[in-house]
């Protein structure tokens, strides 16, 4: 096996404020063969996409870089920005997270297609034109020569992504960089992408360099694991081996937080990833790691192998039989008296308004939902992007106009007006899918968690000052932050200050909107624990919407099915998993992550 | 994290005035906005208090004279002190423009916000009203109206604030849009929050850097504005002077070279503008680096 990318003690440093450079990445090793995939790992802020950029050399200004980057044998680093530009596209291509930022929105996919091949390998317009013809026929795209001259708006986000990776296999790169290219994207067709992404490595003999923050993601089709941390290296070797037998602490914690259908309990990674000017001189995770020993933090530990992946930890995990304990069953929650009812809620958006046709066309996003609610329970609702489930969501928190009912302890809502109509609108919050665009950025942290309480009425300032610590402390945050904007902490901790905001209003029903797509997993598992705590105390019922099935899975009572706009099946959770009824609920279990053998 | 956003920023020097010194040359343009600014302020509110001469004491044997130790502007065809006409007109010029421009502001927040929270069809009616008024040119609005009502320091504030206030409007209706569907918003109207907390909670302080800044905007206007109908003979009435009525009757003498009556008020005219304009587009800087 040729390799086509080799990185040697590759470190790079970010300019940061006026201080100077900040180490981001710290002496990187990795070798990637003709026709392998190796999944680059870590959470934000381990330096994880630095890596891939370097390769690309397409670092911020000011970036300071040392090491050796040789592509396909040429050593990158010293090429001028001429050669440089031959290399780009022609050797490496790359795959981004947001193909519809990363697509010229005014020009046709075939004239974007060409243009990536033309640039490298000239001729003339119609031969271009049969490459990129080709090209998305390779890449999967349904009746190709139709849709050459559409526009990228045109395209769904698979399909969007299918071109994106078209347009970097223009002149047949040795080695493919992927940056989180399934991230955003429902997990059916994630699957399809990474299969594409598979396929063609195997077919065009492609080094393909996998950066993603989701190890489940990879399992399936990588060859080779790199876990990052902190921008050091934790662990890499054979993906097999690694998902089998982890070594290092992290790796280990990080397959843990991973919600997978059937599991229980999620293990949490106390703590937050370091900052780069607070890097410690020893093992960067002694500070987070269950099995810290003082000699962890004297020096960097060096790799060690031992017959499984190599780790570079002092106290490496054994390789056969993982010492995760099991953590206790919780009991579940019982006895649901409704609280909470719908019946043949359905919505409409306004279509086009016709000036001189009259009327306009309705197009109904949610049609004839029902259920019922018990207080306590959590209701899980699954369905892939456009399926209605956030219009389902709005509708319940009163938030757009709905035809049917929803009934709140046996009374509709939907006829009251004014003070009445708000006061039983504030016992049903909701917690939105991005924490920062949930917060007024201009507002300190203490006044955004007070809000729910100086609305309502009636408390001192002194009062709500002491509510306000005392709900950043339910949420499991320093109440020191009360003082701080919503944009000088991390996503994890903003998701929870809008938990202890939707608590400030002592609701019975939170609609939880996505509340952890936007988090990182380690992140997202504590969050998880945190709101099945909060449930559990306060006897509070959920509403769960989200795409992914394995978080859904975890958390709910029971689960609704969305599809177009209608509930195809809706049962307890184990049953539901057990024996899908419907075609469209199998597929969408299919599609997300199964528990490990060695953890069931 | 938080150590980093509590310790003072490194590479400040400690003294006050070198710190001052520092801020200007990181921000050039907020900074000498601001300094004109306060000139200006200065020569509009105190000066006229600081310098004793009465500006409306005739010297016939005086007329027309170029600056001197005696009359340090000069004197007007009637023998008056430049200097002690400019720095009433200041006055004059400022009681008018200020309040005018606070009118202005108030109003057109208030239209925005009204029109940006309504129900649809409102909103449809309040900007196609807009789009008219807009449409017309304002000076020509002015002087119609300035023609009907009899001038005086009242009737001219309404005039100028009433006049200016449909490009905010327009702005803070479109801002208003544009944020009342942000989920923080929804969060808000979740918890039981009505129409004018939203507004003046969320929208106002989420909107106020652009606010500031058009705010200063519109007091520079409202100087030439008013300026430029007392150019006119429609501004500020005489016995009163301002600066407009000043450059006005200084032009009229063109023929005899008096530039001490022609350069003062026109610079502080200019200035007025520049300040406003300057330190708007530097506190737009530096709320809103992206724009």
């Amino acid at each position: 096996m040729t390799e086509v990318l080799q990185l040697e003690n590759l470190s790079v440093s970010l300019p940061r404020g006026r201080t100077g450079n900040v180490p981001i990445l710290d002496a990187l090793n990795l070798t990637i063969g003709a026709g392998e995939m190796l999944a680059l790992v870590g959470e934000s802020g381990s330096g994880k996409t630095i890596a891939a950029l370097s390769v690309m050399r397409l670092l911020p200004q000011g970036a300071e870089m040392s090491g050796s980057i040789r592509l396909a044998g040429t050593e990158v680093t010293s090429l001028d920005d001429k050669a440089m530009r031959a290399v780009r596209g022609r050797d490496v291509g790359m795959v981004f997270q947001n193909p519809l930022a990363a697509l010229n929105p005014s020009r046709t996919v075939a004239s974007q297609i060409q243009e990536a091949w033309r640039v490298h390998q000239g001729g003339s317009v119609r031969a271009a034109r049969v490459r990129a013809l080709e090209l998305l026929g390779e890449v999967g795209l349904p009746n190709p020569a139709q849709r050459l001259d559409d526009y990228p708006h045109q395209f769904s986000g698979g399909m969007r992504q299918r071109v994106m990776i078209a347009m970097a296999l223009a002149c047949s790169p040795k080695l493919l960089i992927a940056d989180e290219p399934t991230t955003g994207l429902d997990p059916l067709i994630a699957r399809q992408i990474m299969a594409l992404i598979a396929k063609l490595r195997r077919e065009h003999a492609m080094g393909v360099l996998f950066v993603t923050h989701d190890l489940s993601v990879v399992e399936e089709h990588a060859d080779a694991i790199h876990v990052l941390y902190a921008g050091r290296s934790v662990e890499f070797g054979g993906a097999k081996e690694f998902f089998a037998h982890p070594r290092h602490p992290y790796s280990a914690a990080l397959l843990g937080a991973v919600a997978r259908l059937g599991q229980t309990r999620l293990h949490n990674i106390s703590g937050q990833l370091p900052e780069p000017e607070l890097r410690a001189a020893g093992c960067r995770f002694a500070a987070r790691c269950a099995y810290r020993q003082p000699e962890c933090e004297t020096a960097y530990p060096p790799f060690s192998a031992n017959g499984g992946t190599a780790a570079a930890c002092l106290f490496p995990l054994p390789t056969a039989g993982t010492s995760h304990a099991a953590p206790p069953e919780l009991p579940a929650a019982q006895n649901f008296a409704p609280q909470l009812e719908a019946q043949d809620l359905t919505v409409r958006y306004a279509g086009a308004t016709k000036w001189f046709g009259g009327g306009s066309e309705n197009l109904p996003a949610l049609r004839d939902v029902a259920f019922a609610l018990g207080r306590g329970e959590c209701l899980g609702v699954v369905g892939e992007s456009g399926s209605g489930k956030s219009t389902l969501g709005r509708a319940v928190l009163q938030m757009i106009p709905y035809e049917g009912q929803v009934r709140l302890d046996g009374h509709d809502l939907a006829p009251l007006r004014g003070l009445e109509r708000r006061a039983q609108r504030r016992r049903l919050q909701v917690v939105f899918q991005d924490p920062r665009e949930s917060m007024n950025p201009r507002l300190r942290i203490g006044d955004i968690v007070a809000e729910p309480l100086r609305l309502k009425g009636g408390l001192t300032a002194a009062d709500i000052r002491g509510r306000v610590t005392a709900l950043l402390g339910r949420v499991g945050l320093n109440p020191e932050l009360a003082h701080y904007l919503p944009g000088s902490v991390s996503g994890g901790q903003a998701q929870r200050i809008a938990i202890a905001r939707a608590l400030a209003a002592a609701p019975d029903v939170i609609v939880l909107d996505e509340p952890t797509s936007a988090l990182d997993v380690s992140t997202q598992a504590m969050l998880l624990n945190l709101l099945k705590d909060l449930a559990r105390s306060d006897m509070l019922s959920y509403i769960l919407i989200s795409h992914d099935f394995a978080v859904v899975s975890y958390m709910a009572d029971r689960i609704a099915v969305l599809n177009a706009g209608r509930i195809v099946e809706m049962n307890e959770t184990a049953s539901l998993i057990a024996a899908p009824q419907h075609r469209y609920t199998a597929a969408l279990i299919a599609a997300a992550p199964q528990l490990r053998p060695s953890l069931r | 994290m938080s150590d980093r956003i509590l310790a003072p920023p490194p590479g400040l020097p400690a003294a006050p005035l070198g710190r001052a010194i520092a801020w200007m040359t990181r921000r050039p343009t907020l900074a000498v906005g601001l300094c004109l600014a306060g000139l200006i302020l200065f020569i509009g509110f105190i000066a006229p208090f600081l310098y004793p001469p009465d500006p409306f004491a005739i010297h016939p044997d005086h007329a027309l004279e170029p600056p001197s130790w005696a009359f340090p502007l000069g004197t007007d065809e009637l023998g008056r002190d430049e200097l002690g006409l400019l720095l009433s007109g200041g006055l004059a010029t400022m009681v008018v423009a200020l309040p005018a421009a606070v009118l202005a502001f108030v109003t057109g927040i208030a239209y925005g916000l009204a029109a940006g929270l309504g129900p649809t069809w409102a909103d449809r009616l309040m900007m196609r009203l807009l789009d008219a008024i807009l449409a017309l040119p304002s000076l020509i609005v002015l002087i119609f109206f300035a023609a009907l009502v009899t001038l005086n320091d009242t009737s001219l504030i309404l005039l100028l604030g009433l006049i200016s206030w449909p490009g905010l409007a327009r702005l803070v209706r479109n801002e208003t849009r544009a944020q009342r569907g942000r989920d923080f918003v929804l969060a808000a109207e979740q918890m039981g929050a009505g129409r004018f907390y939203i507004a003046r909670a969320h929208l106002l302080r989420v909107m106020a850097p652009v606010l500031v800044v058009n705010g200063t905007f519109m007091i520079g206007d409202a100087i030439f504005a008013l300026s430029a109908l007392s150019f006119l003979g429609l501004g500020v009435q005489p016995p009163q002077v301002s600066w407009g009525s000043l450059l006005e009757s200084g032009l009229n003498l063109i023929a005899l070279d008096p530039w001490w009556l022609i350069l003062p008020p026109g610079l502080l005219v200019f200035m007025s503008l520049l300040a406003a304009s300057l330190t708007g587009q530097g506190l737009l800087r530096r709320w809103e680096p992206g724009r």
